[in-house]
């Protein structure tokens, strides 16, 4: 823009407010490094177990303690992303607290989870051992689902306030398989499981990132 | 009855600021220049005579050793801004 200031009319003025209103929403160019990661990760752990059950070995760790490591990568790159980034977003602030409002939600998931088996073991055990017979209700079948029903929502939520399809998509995918996983054995859950990772966070962060290369390649033409 | 347009914000730079300003939270400088097209001179200025009218808050610090300025639109701002637009309406309806 000129170092003079030019006389604006009126339907001017209206098209410079929609031009930079226009400009400042097409900021949206997040890296889907983290997407990638998280959804390669679940995906991972959910089929090594998976082969774990379906091969009859046991791997010498937990396969998702590894989520656990995860955490230190993210936070990271949450940090470095902070660190570059020129333009917050009143949907940045938003977005963040969300899925950090996710993690303590699956941290406290797991953990009551592992208390109701840890409460349960006894039980199916002494069941076990009056009747001789496994009882048909098995805890196990149903974890699955309300994972994934907690996996759907900050999924859902993000690609719908960024109208970010893919994701959206990706969150009722998690919500379908939730619902499926309330009728299958245990180990078709965890091929859910490996699905909803894929679709919900996977195939979106390598959508996420090629746009975001993109805008950054269109970046640096316009400014050559 | 026509009302005068605010003349803090009836010029082109200073308008493609805060139209910039109103949708994000915060933004730099280097990006504000960047999606206007200005020099940083310019942009200096007429950054300066909004932050005078009370319509924008200039946090200047330093990032990695270099100085940073961020920019956010104040509530006087959005006042400012809502009332301009609302007045360039009644004037296109005519």
């Amino acid at each position: 823009m000129s170092e003079k200031e030019p006389v604006l009319s009126e339907k001017e003025s209206l098209a410079l407010i929609t031009a930079m209103i226009n400009k400042a929403r097409d900021v949206y160019h997040e890296t889907g490094v983290s997407a990638i990661m998280w959804g390669a990760l679940i995906t991972i752990c959910a089929l090594v177990r998976y082969a774990e059950y379906q091969f009859g070995f046991r791997l010498p760790f937990d396969i998702y303690l590894l989520t656990i490591i995860a955490v230190i990568p993210q936070i990271y790159m949450s940090l470095r992303e902070k660190k570059t980034r020129k333009v917050q977003r009143y949907d940045d602030v938003f977005i963040s607290n969300l899925w950090l409002a996710f993690g303590i939600c699956l941290a406290l998931l797991i953990l009551t989870v592992n208390m109701a088996f840890a409460s349960w073991r006894p039980l199916l055990e002494e069941y076990k051992q009056l009747t001789g017979k496994t009882p048909e209700f098995l805890l196990g079948e149903y974890v699955t689902s309300l994972f994934l029903m907690v996996y759907g929502i900050p999924t859902f939520v993000t690609g719908a306030s960024c109208r970010f399809r893919p994701m959206m998509w990706g969150g009722i995918l998690c919500w379908g398989c939730a619902i499926i996983a309330i009728f299958t054995p245990f180990r078709t859950d965890l091929l859910l499981t490996a699905f909803s990772a894929t679709m919900a966070w996977l195939i979106p962060g390598i959508v996420m990132e090629r746009d975001y290369r993109r805008a950054k390649k269109q970046e640096q033409t316009v400014h050559v | 009855m026509f009302k005068d347009l605010d003349p803090i914000l009836h010029s082109q730079l200073r308008l493609a600021v805060v139209s910039l300003l109103i949708g994000v939270r915060e933004a730099e400088f280097t990006y504000i220049r960047e999606k206007t097209g200005a020099s940083s001179g310019n942009l200096s200025v007429q950054i300066q005579k909004l932050k005078d009218a009370g319509y924008i808050d200039v946090v200047k610090q330093f990032k990695d050793n270099y100085p940073q300025t961020i920019c956010k639109i104040t509530p006087a701002g959005v006042q400012a801004f809502e009332e301009y637009v609302k007045n360039l309406q009644t004037y296109l309806k005519t």
